[in-house]
C-alpha cells in the first residue's frame, strides 16, 4: 500500500520482500476490518435476532446478488489484466463499478423504508442503520479504490507483472462483499418476523 | 515548517466545509455536535492531505509521480518524514510533552485533593481535569514505548532499513496531532467528563467535549492500528538474512505480541464509541434503556478492547525491560524462549478476560466464576516474565547506571501492581474494591510503574543510540531513586484509601480520611517535581551532553552496531545474523573479546557486510 | 566471583524474614475498617487469605532482587564501557518447570479459595426477610420498604434479618456501595437488578463513617456526594421506624 515507488539501492532488495509485505498488510488490514464488523454484529444480537415483518426481502436480496455478481466481475476483470488484456479489465472493474453504484442506490431505498417502518428509536433500527450504514461505507469507499485503480489501469498502467493495486483493490472488494454475505442474514433472515 | 502550515490550512479548510455542509444540509447549527462531527473528520482529511498525503499517494492516485518535501535539518521532525529513526523521535518528544501534560492535570487533581471540601477546584472541573488526565495517560501508555522505541528500534533490531510502509508509519504518527489538538481542545466547548471509559448513557447525555473525545479517540485508535500492522507486516518480511524468529530480540517480541493485539481489537473501542455518537446525534437507542437499549453492551465492547489494552501497553514494556536488564546484567536472557511463549499467550489469554472489570455491573452471575478463574491463570505467563528477569539478573555484572536502576524498579513496582491485581481479580474481594482507590493504586503501579517507568528504562539505555550524547548519569540516577521513592510514597496509602472506604472519581471524600489525602497529595508533587530533573536531563544532554562511543554500554544486539546516531539507511548493506541476540559470556564472545576493542561490532549479532 | 552458597543464604534468609514481617503486618494491622455484614465477613477473609498468600509471592520476589542488588550490584558509576561479562547461562529447564507449575497451583488454588469458595459464600441463599427497592437518580437515593413507605435521607435497616435490595435507576448508571458492609452493585437504567445482604451489627454513621451508602459510578457534577447515612437498628426498632414513616410523624 504504501509507496510502490520508493526504490532504495540500500537494505536487502526490496523486491525480494515487497511482494510479501504489501499482500501480509493487506490481509492484516482484512482482519482488522473483521474486529469491526464482529463489534458491530455483536451488537446487534444483544437485543434477541428477530427482525420486523415490514422488511423489503426482495429488495435485499436482489442488493445480494447484484453484489455477488460483482465480485465476479471484479475477479475477471483482475484475471484481465494479469495477463495483459487491458480492455477486459476495463469492462470487468466497470461492471463492477456500475453493480456496485446500483448496489448503493438500493441501500439508499433501504434506509427511506427503514425510517419509515422500524426508526432508529428502536434497537433494531438502530442497528439496522448501522450496519446497513456501516457496509455502505465501506462499499463507497471500495468504489473509491477501484475508480483509482480503473483510471490508472485505462490510461497505460499495470501489466501481467505488476498489477499489485488492482489486486488489492479487487481484494478489498471481494471483502466488502463477503461481509454483506454476514450482515444480510443478520438482519434479514435470522429470527422470526 | 512549510508542511505544518498547509496542514493547518487543511485542516481549517476541511473544518469549514464540514460545517459548512452541515448547515447546509440542515442537520444543524454551527455550534452543533453533528457540525463538530463533520468538522472534525473532515479537519482530519484536510489535515492529512496538507501535511504530506497531498503530494504523495494522491498524485500516485491520479497516475503522477510522489513529490514528497525535500527538507533536511532539524526542520524535517517537522515534515511528513517517513525514516523511522526520524517519527520515533517525533513520538518520542510528542509523547514525553503528552506525558508532562498528563502529569500536571493529575498534580491539579491531588492539590484539589489534598483537603476534603472544595479547595481549588469545583466537582465539574475536576471531573473533567480527571478525565483528561485518564485518557491523554492511557494514550501516553499505549503509544510511547511502541511508537518512539517500536518505529526507532525495531527495524534497525531485526536488520531492516525501514519500516515496510514507511508513509503509513508517518500517518499514524501525524495522527496523533489532531488527536491531541481535539482532546486539549475539548474545554472550549465544554469538556468531557465522564472519566477515560465513557460509559453510557452519562456519556450520551454530558457536555459536547465528549464529542471530541469519541471524535479524537477513534483517530488515535486508527493510528495505533495501522502501527501495529505495520510493525507486524515489518517483523514477518523485512528480517535479515539470518535473523530467525528463534533470535529476535525480546523487545522486539514484545512489540509484536503488543501489535497483534492493538490490530485487532483497537475495533472494538472505535466501534463502541461510534455507537455513543450516534446515541448522542442521531437518535438510536443503544445504551438508551428507554428505547430498550441496553448499558450494558457499551461496557463488554469497551472492556473487549480495554483489558487487552492494558496489555498493549504493557508488553511492549516487558519486551523493553528484559531488554535492558539483560544488556546491564552482561548475561544472556534466562529463558527467552518460555518469555515468548508467556508473551504470546498473554495475548490469547487477553482477549477472554473482560468481564472481570464488570463484577458490579449487574452482569449475569453465571459470568463471575469463569472470569475470575480466566483472569487470575493470567499470573502464570505474567510470572514467567519475572523468572525471565530474575533469572537474567542472577549472578549478573550488574553495574550502577541509570538503565539498570530503572529495571530493578521495575520488577518491584509492577510486581505490587500484578499481585493487587489478583485480588481485584477475586470476584468476592472485587465486589468491595471495585471503583475504589485500590484499583486507582494497583492501576498507576501497573501502568505508571510497570510502563511508564519501563518507558523511562528504556529512554535511559537507548538515549545515547537516538542523540550520540550522554546525558548526565549521576543526575539520572539521582533522578531514579527520587521518583522510585516518591512513587512509593505516593501510591502505597491508595490501597489504604481504597480498603477505608473511598472510591474514585470523586472531588471530596469523608473528613476521615483527610490526613492521608494530604499525606499522598504532598508525595505526589514531590513525584512531579522529579520530573523536572528529567526533563532537564535529556534536554541538555541532547544538546550539549558529551558525545559516546558508538555503544556505550557495549551491549550485544544489532541496533548497537551500528554508529550512534545510526546513519540514514541504518547498515550499509545488508546485515547477516549470526547467532541469537543475547551471547553474553558465551565461547564465542571470549574469543570477539580477547582481540578487539569492545566498542567494534561483537559477535552475537554481529553483522557481516560493508 | 563471590561464594555460590553466600547467594542462596541470603535469599533464604530475606525472604524468610519478609514472609515472616509482612505475615505480622497483615495479620496484627487491622488492614480492614469494621464490618457490619455477614457479607463483609467473607470479604474480609477473602481479602486476609489473599494477602497470606501474596506475601510469599511478593517476598520471594522482593528478595531475589534485594540479594542481586546486595551481592552482585557494583555501586559505583562507571565511565568506560563495560568489558566483562556474567557466566552463560540462558535457560534452566528445571527451574523453568518448577516455577511455571508453582505458579499454576497457586493460581488454581487462589481461584479456589478464596475464588469459587468466597463466590457462593457471599452469595449466600436467594431467599430474603426484607425487599426494599433502591432508585437512583442524579444524585439522590430513593428507598421504598415493604409496606410501602418510602425514605430519601437515610437507610435504616434492622440486624440480623437478610435483606434484598432491587436497584433500579431512572437516568444513568450509578452504583450502590455501602463500605461497611462490602457489598456494591450498579443501579442500571432498564433493568433491575439484586443484592443480598445481611447486616449482623448495630450502628449509624455516627459510629463509622462507612455506614453510608455511596454512589461509586461515575454519574457527574454531585456523584461525590451521593451518599447517604446508614443506620442498622434493631428488629423492633425498625418496625417503629417503618411505622413512623408511613404516618409521618
Ligand atoms: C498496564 C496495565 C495493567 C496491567 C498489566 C494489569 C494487570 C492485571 N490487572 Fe489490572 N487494571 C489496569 C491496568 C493493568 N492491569 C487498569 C488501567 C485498570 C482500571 C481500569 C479502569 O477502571 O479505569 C485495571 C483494573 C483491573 C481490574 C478491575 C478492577 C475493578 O474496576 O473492579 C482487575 C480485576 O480483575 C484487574 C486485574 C489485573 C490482573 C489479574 C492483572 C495481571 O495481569 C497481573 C499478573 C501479574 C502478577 C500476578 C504478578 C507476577 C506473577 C508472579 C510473581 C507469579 C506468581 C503469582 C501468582 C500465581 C499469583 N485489573
Ligand atoms: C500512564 C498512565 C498514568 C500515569 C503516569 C499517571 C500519573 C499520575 N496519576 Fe493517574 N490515572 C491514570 C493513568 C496515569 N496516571 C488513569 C488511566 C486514571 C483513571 C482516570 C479515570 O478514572 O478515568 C488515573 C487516575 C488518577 C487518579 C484518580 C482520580 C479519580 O479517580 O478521581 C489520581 C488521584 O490521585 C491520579 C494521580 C496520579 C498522579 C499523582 C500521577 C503522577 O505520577 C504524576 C507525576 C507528574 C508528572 C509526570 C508531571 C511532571 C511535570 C512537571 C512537574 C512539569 C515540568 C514541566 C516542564 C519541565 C516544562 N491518577
Ligand atoms: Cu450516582 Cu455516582
Ligand atoms: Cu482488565
Amino acid at each position: 500500500m504504501a509507496s510502490l515507488t520508493h526504490a532504495s539501492s540500500h537494505g536487502h532488495a526490496e523486491a525480494t520482500w515487497r511482494p510479501q509485505a504489501n499482500r501480509l498488510g493487506l490481509w492484516l488490514f482484512i482482519l482488522s476490518e473483521t474486529f469491526l464488523f464482529g463489534a458491530f454484529i455483536s451488537s446487534r444480537f444483544v437485543a434477541g435476532t428477530d427482525h420486523p415483518e415490514e422488511l423489503n426481502q426482495p429488495l435485499a436480496l436482489g442488493l445480494t446478488l447484484l453484489l455477488l455478481v460483482s465480485s465476479i466481475s471484479a475477479y475477471l476483470g483482475e484475471q484481465a489484466i494479469a495477463h495483459d488484456d487491458r480492455r477486459g479489465f476495463v469492462i470487468g472493474l466497470s461492471a463492477t463499478m456500475l453493480l456496485g453504484l446500483a448496489f448503493t442506490v438500493g441501500v439508499g431505498f433501504e434506509f427511506a423504508e427503514a425510517a419509515q417502518h422500524f426508526p432508529t428509536s428502536t434497537v433494531y433500527g438502530s442497528n439496522f442503520v448501522m450496519l446497513i450504514g456501516l457496509h455502505a461505507f465501506h462499499v463507497v469507499t471500495g468504489l473509491g479504490a477501484l475508480g483509482v485503480v480503473l483510471n490508472l489501469g485505462r490510461t497505460g498502467h499495470f501489466g501481467s507483472e505488476d498489477h499489485w493495486k488492482v489486486e488489492a483493490a479487487v481484494k478489498y472488494w471481494h471483502f466488502v462483499d463477503l461481509a454483506w454475505v454476514v450482515i444480510y442474514p443478520s438482519l434479514y433472515l435470522m429470527g422470526r418476523n | 515548517m512549510w508542511p505544518l502550515v498547509r496542514a493547518m490550512v487543511g485542516a481549517l479548510v476541511g473544518y469549514l466545509v464540514g460545517i459548512t455542509i452541515t448547515v447546509l444540509a440542515g442537520l444543524g447549527g454551527v455550534n452543533s455536535e453533528v457540525a463538530l462531527v463533520f468538522g472534525y473528520t473532515l479537519g482530519l482529511v484536510g489535515w492529512l492531505y496538507g501535511i504530506g498525503l497531498g503530494r504523495t499517494w494522491v498524485r500516485e492516485w491520479r497516475g503522477l509521480p510522489a513529490r514528497p518535501d525535500a527538507i533536511e535539518g532539524w526542520r524535517r521532525y517537522l515534515t511528513f518524514s517517513t525514516d523511522h529513526k526520524v517519527i520515533g523521535v517525533q513520538y518520542l518528544t510528542t509523547f514525553i510533552a503528552v506525558l508532562v501534560l498528563g502529569g500536571i492535570s493529575a498534580l491539579l487533581m491531588r492539590i484539589e485533593l489534598s483537603r476534603a471540601g472544595e479547595t481549588i477546584m469545583n466537582a465539574e472541573r475536576f471531573n473533567m481535569v480527571m478525565s483528561m488526565h485518564g485518557i491523554l495517560m492511557v494514550a501516553v501508555a499505549v503509544a510511547a514505548v511502541l511508537g518512539s522505541f517500536g518505529n526507532f528500534m525495531v527495524p534497525i533490531m531485526i536488520g531492516a532499513d525501514d519500516m515496510a510502509f514507511p508513509r503509513l508509519n508517518a500517518i499514524s504518527y501525524w495522527l496523533n496531532v489532531p488527536v491531541a489538538l481535539g482532546l486539549i481542545l475539548a474545554p472550549t466547548v465544554g469538556s468531557f467528563d465522564s472519566g477515560w471509559t465513557a460509559y453510557p448513557p452519562f456519556s450520551t447525555v454530558n457536555n459536547h467535549g465528549q464529542t471530541l473525545f469519541i471524535v479524537s479517540v477513534i483517530t488515535f485508535g486508527l493510528s495505533s492500528i495501522f502501527g501495529g500492522l505495520n510493525i507486524l507486516v515489518t517483523v514477518a518480511t523485512m528480517r535479515a538474512p539470518g535473523m530467525t524468529w528463534g533470535r529476535l530480540p525480546i523487545f522486539v517480541w514484545g512489540a509484536v505480541s503488543a501489535s497483534i493485539l492493538s490490530l485487532t481489537v483497537t475495533q472494538f473501542f472505535a466501534g463502541a464509541l461510534v455507537l455513543v455518537e450516534m446515541d448522542r446525534i442521531a437518535g438510536t437507542t443503544f445504551f438508551n434503556a428507554a428505547g430498550g437499549g441496553d448499558p450494558l453492551l457499551y461496557q463488554h465492547l469497551f472492556w473487549f478492547y480495554s483489558h487487552p489494552a492494558v496489555y498493549i501497553m504493557v508488553l511492549p514494556s516487558f519486551g523493553l525491560s528484559l531488554e535492558v536488564i539483560t544488556h546491564m546484567s552482561r548475561k544472556p536472557l534466562f529463558a527467552y524462549k518460555a518469555s515468548v511463549v508467556a508473551m504470546l499467550s498473554i495475548v490469547g489469554l487477553s482477549l477472554i478476560v473482560w468481564a472481570h472489570h464488570m463484577f458490579t455491573s449487574g452482569m449475569a452471575n453465571y459470568f463471575h466464576a469463569p472470569f475470575m478463574f480466566l483472569t487470575e491463570s493470567i499470573s502464570i505467563p505474567t510470572g514467567i516474565i519475572f523468572l525471565s528477569a530474575l533469572g537474567t539478573m542472577w549472578r549478573g555484572r550488574l553495574r550502577l547506571e541509570p538503565p539498570l536502576l530503572f529495571g530493578f524498579i521495575w520488577v518491584f513496582q509492577f510486581l505490587m501492581g500484578g499481585v493487587t491485581g489478583i485480588f481485584l481479580a477475586d470476584v468476592a474481594t472485587d465486589i468491595n474494591l471495585q471503583d475504589t482507590y485500590f484499583v486507582v493504586a494497583h492501576f498507576h503501579y501497573t501502568i505508571m510503574g510497570g510502563v511508564v517507568f519501563g518507558f523511562l528504562a528504556g529512554t535511559h539505555f537507548w538515549f545515547p543510540k537516538i542523540s550520540g550524547r550522554m546525558y548526565n548519569k549521576r543526575l539520572a540516577n539521582i533522578f531514579a531513586v527520587w521518583i522510585g521513592l516518591a512513587f512509593q510514597t505516593t501510591f502505597i496509602p491508595m490501597f489504604w484509601l481504597g480498603t477505608n472506604g473511598m472510591n474514585r472519581r470523586i472531588a471530596d471524600y469523608p473528613e476521615e480520611l483527610e490526613n492521608v489525602n494530604l499525606f499522598v497529595s504532598i508525595s505526589a508533587v514531590v513525584l512531579g517535581l522529579g520530573f523536572v530533573l528529567f526533563i532537564g536531563n535529556m534536554l541538555h544532554g541532547a544538546i550539549k551532553g558529551p558525545k559516546t562511543v558508538g555503544n556505550p554500554w557495549s551491549a550485544t544486539t544489532l541496533e548497537w552496531q551500528v554508529a550512534s546516531p545510526p546513519p540514514e539507511h541504518n547498515f550499509h548493506g545488508v546485515p547477516t545474523v549470526l547467532a541469537t541476540p543475547y551471547t553474553y559470556g558465551s565461547t564465542m564472545r571470549h574469543a570477539q573479546l580477547a582481540d578487539e576493542p569492545i566498542t567494534a561490532p561483537l559477535v552475537g549479532t554481529a553483522y557481516e557486510g560493508d | 566471583m563471590r561464594g555460590r552458597r553466600g547467594d542462596w543464604s541470603l535469599l533464604f534468609v530475606l525472604w524468610a524474614v519478609f514472609i515472616v514481617i509482612g505475615e505480622l503486618l497483615a495479620w496484627k494491622v487491622d488492614l480492614l475498617p469494621g464490618n457490619y455484614a455477614r457479607e463483609g465477613e467473607v470479604v474480609d477473609e477473602a481479602y486476609i487469605l489473599l494477602i497470606a498468600l501474596a506475601v510469599p509471592v511478593f517476598a520471594g520476589v522482593a528478595a531475589t532482587l534485594l540479594t542481586m542488588m546486595v551481592r552482585h550490584t557494583t555501586w559505583k558509576l562507571g565511565d568506560a564501557p563495560p568489558t566483562e561479562d556474567g557466566r552463560y547461562l540462558p535457560h534452566h529447564r528445571t527451574l523453568t518447570i518448577v516455577w511455571v507449575t508453582v505458579s499454576a497451583l497457586l493460581a488454581a488454588g487462589v481461584a479456589v479459595n478464596p475464588g469459587f469458595v468466597g463466590l457462593r459464600d457471599f452469595r449466600g441463599e436467594q431467599r430474603a426477610d426484607h425487599v426494599i427497592a433502591v432508585q437512583a437518580q442524579r444524585w439522590s437515593w430513593q428507598f421504598t420498604y415493604e409496606n410501602g413507605a418510602v425514605a430519601t435521607d437515610e437507610l435504616v435497616l434492622p440486624v440480623d434479618e437478610r435483606i434484598r435490595f432491587d436497584l433500579s435507576s431512572i437516568d444513568i448508571v450509578h452504583s450502590f456501595w455501602i463500605p461497611a458492609f462490602r457489598v456494591k452493585l450498579d443501579n442500571v437504567p432498564g433493568r433491575t437488578t439484586q443484592l443480598y445482604v445481611t447486616p449482623e451489627r448495630e450502628g449509624d454513621h455516627a459510629d463509622n463513617f462507612n455506614l453510608r451508602i455511596q454512589c461509586a459510578e461515575l454519574c457527574g457534577l454531585d456523584h461525590a456526594k451521593m451518599a447517604v447515612p446508614v443506620r442498622v437498628v434493631s428488629g423492633a426498632e425498625f418496625d417503629r421506624y417503618l411505622n413512623s414513616l408511613r404516618t409521618g410523624v
